[in-house]
């Protein structure tokens, strides 16, 4: 099991390969369907460092943040997948989800360095390891804000990196 | 002469009754849920897959010793009232079971996710949310009569994954069965290769209309046990092991934990209406209190 600390370097991601086994800690993002395109639309309008984002070696978790706890939400849903191009090339190194993404979207991943893992959902135990949450941007989206989390030992498995994913076994 | 029946009730201990039953739905698996879990973690062989498994066990004994939700999305509470021969249901009790859900649902915490606005700020999300979990309005009841004297609720929580994975459609059945289970089979591994959060159970509710179809979807979570599985079920759990997809969809042997299907009085036709739902790996989230 490899613990990978945010901020996560290119050498990093280099090493990383389908199938890993990590753990993660440190600040990372959440966002998921009402707030990742806000965010790209920040990334646009060149906005990021007015709301204190930084999203050079970071990672960003599919999920919402709620009394409840998190968890991941499916990646695949249109609007969490369709930023995830625009999200890798602005710096993000890891995206944190669930399920299988398309072709367009591993070839992405490639192209700009960035890699995608699946955290299973096991929101007791997540709640354990989630240190400190505070909202970042677009606070009235309530559990579906943009928040920061400070996390210690997050587990997922590295689901797709370098042009290969896990799901391409045979069905 | 009009006769006046007057019903006395604890509302009090009515309500306690549903809040504590929605809290155990949404933080405990049944005790045939935790076994075939073991049994499957003793069978699997792929190692990512083998991890996925036990630590979705263990995240389900946290939640149950913390009486917190198995899942961020904590669901949406669907309830099933079984009505023995002499119980009355008034509006009184419904709106005692309302204020039990409203209860369970602050005290858990629930996810607070109830949409506000208008119909069209509801339909695209434009309104905002409201902040008090127990504003989550539960799905209407479903009722049912029973030989057994009993007043017994049963509370299913619902997350949003097996919902836009589910299917209610028709299949025509050409008169064999095999028709209809290769056709829900299809639709079985379609949806666990895309739910993200297997291994699932399926629920299947096959009668002759889409509501009732999905209301027998609805009952067969309510008495489906892992433990005792029809041989049409069996079918189905086999079939979508030999997928491959296995837990998350990393691949492996655990695709399927189970299947409950109900079938129910059907149409001189050629067509069956079948609901199903892939329910995701925490799920089918369930209790039963039994209220008087």
């Amino acid at each position: 099991m490899l613990d990978i600390k945010t901020p996560i370097s290119d050498t990093t991601i280099a090493k990383l390969a389908v199938g890993d086994m990590i753990t993660i800690s440190g600040y990372i993002y959440t966002g998921r369907d009402a707030v990742l395109p806000k965010i790209v639309s920040l990334i646009e309008a060149g906005k990021l460092k007015e709301y204190g984002i930084d999203l050079e070696g970071a990672v960003i978790f599919h999920t919402a943040v709620s009394p409840a706890g998190v968890g991941p939400t499916s990646s695949n849903k249109y609007e969490i997948e369709s930023s995830i191009p625009a999200l890798s090339v602005a710096g993000v190194k890891l995206h944190l989800g669930k399920g299988e993404l398309s072709k367009e979207t591993i070839d992405a991943l490639a192209k700009d360095g960035s890699v995608f893992a699946v955290i299973p959902p096991v929101t007791a135990l997540l709640n354990s390891m989630t240190l400190s949450s505070k909202v970042l941007a677009f606070p009235e989206l309530g559990m579906e804000a943009f928040h920061l989390l400070e996390v210690k030992g997050y587990p997922a498995i590295i689901a797709i990196a370098h042009g290969k994913s896990i799901y391409d076994y045979e069905k | 002469m009009v006769k006046v029946f007057m019903i006395m009730r604890n509302k009090n201990e009515i309500i306690d009754k549903v809040k504590e039953c929605l809290i155990k739905a949404a933080s405990t698996f049944s005790d045939d849920k935790k076994e075939v879990y073991r049994q499957a973690i003793e069978r699997e062989t792929v190692k990512t897959a083998k991890w996925v498994l036990e630590t979705t066990l263990k995240n389900a004994e946290v939640s149950e010793l913390n009486r917190s939700p198995l899942c961020d999305d904590s669901g949406i509470p669907h309830l099933f009232l079984e009505i023995g021969p002499n119980q009355n249901v008034d509006g009184e009790l419904l709106s005692c079971i309302r204020e039990g859900v409203i209860a369970g649902l602050r005290e858990l915490p629930g996810r607070p996710m109830a949409i506000k606005g208008d119909d069209k700020q509801r339909i695209d999300q434009s309104g905002g949310l409201d902040l008090d979990p127990g504003a989550l309005m539960a799905a209407p009841i479903l009722l049912k009569s029973t030989d057994e004297d009993i007043l017994r609720l049963h509370i299913l929580m619902h997350g949003g994954g097996p919902e836009i994975r589910g299917k209610t459609f028709r299949i025509f059945h050409k008169h064999k069965v095999s028709v209809v289970t290769d056709e829900i089979i299809d639709w079985a591994v379609e949806a666990s290769g895309k739910l993200g959060c297997s291994p699932v159970t399926v629920a299947i509710g096959i009668g002759r209309s889409h509501f009732e179809a999905t209301s027998l979807m609805l009952e067969a979570m309510v008495f489906g046990n892992h433990d005792i599985q029809n041989d049409v079920e069996k079918e189905i759990t086999d079939r979508l092991n030999k997928s491959n997809i296995g837990p998350l969809g990393l691949g492996g042997n655990t695709t399927a934990l189970g299947t409950f299907i109900k079938v129910g009085p059907q149409r001189a036709s050629g067509v069956r209406i079948v609901s199903m739902r892939p329910c995701c790996s925490i799920e089918p989230r369930k209790a039963s209190v039994e209220l008087i």
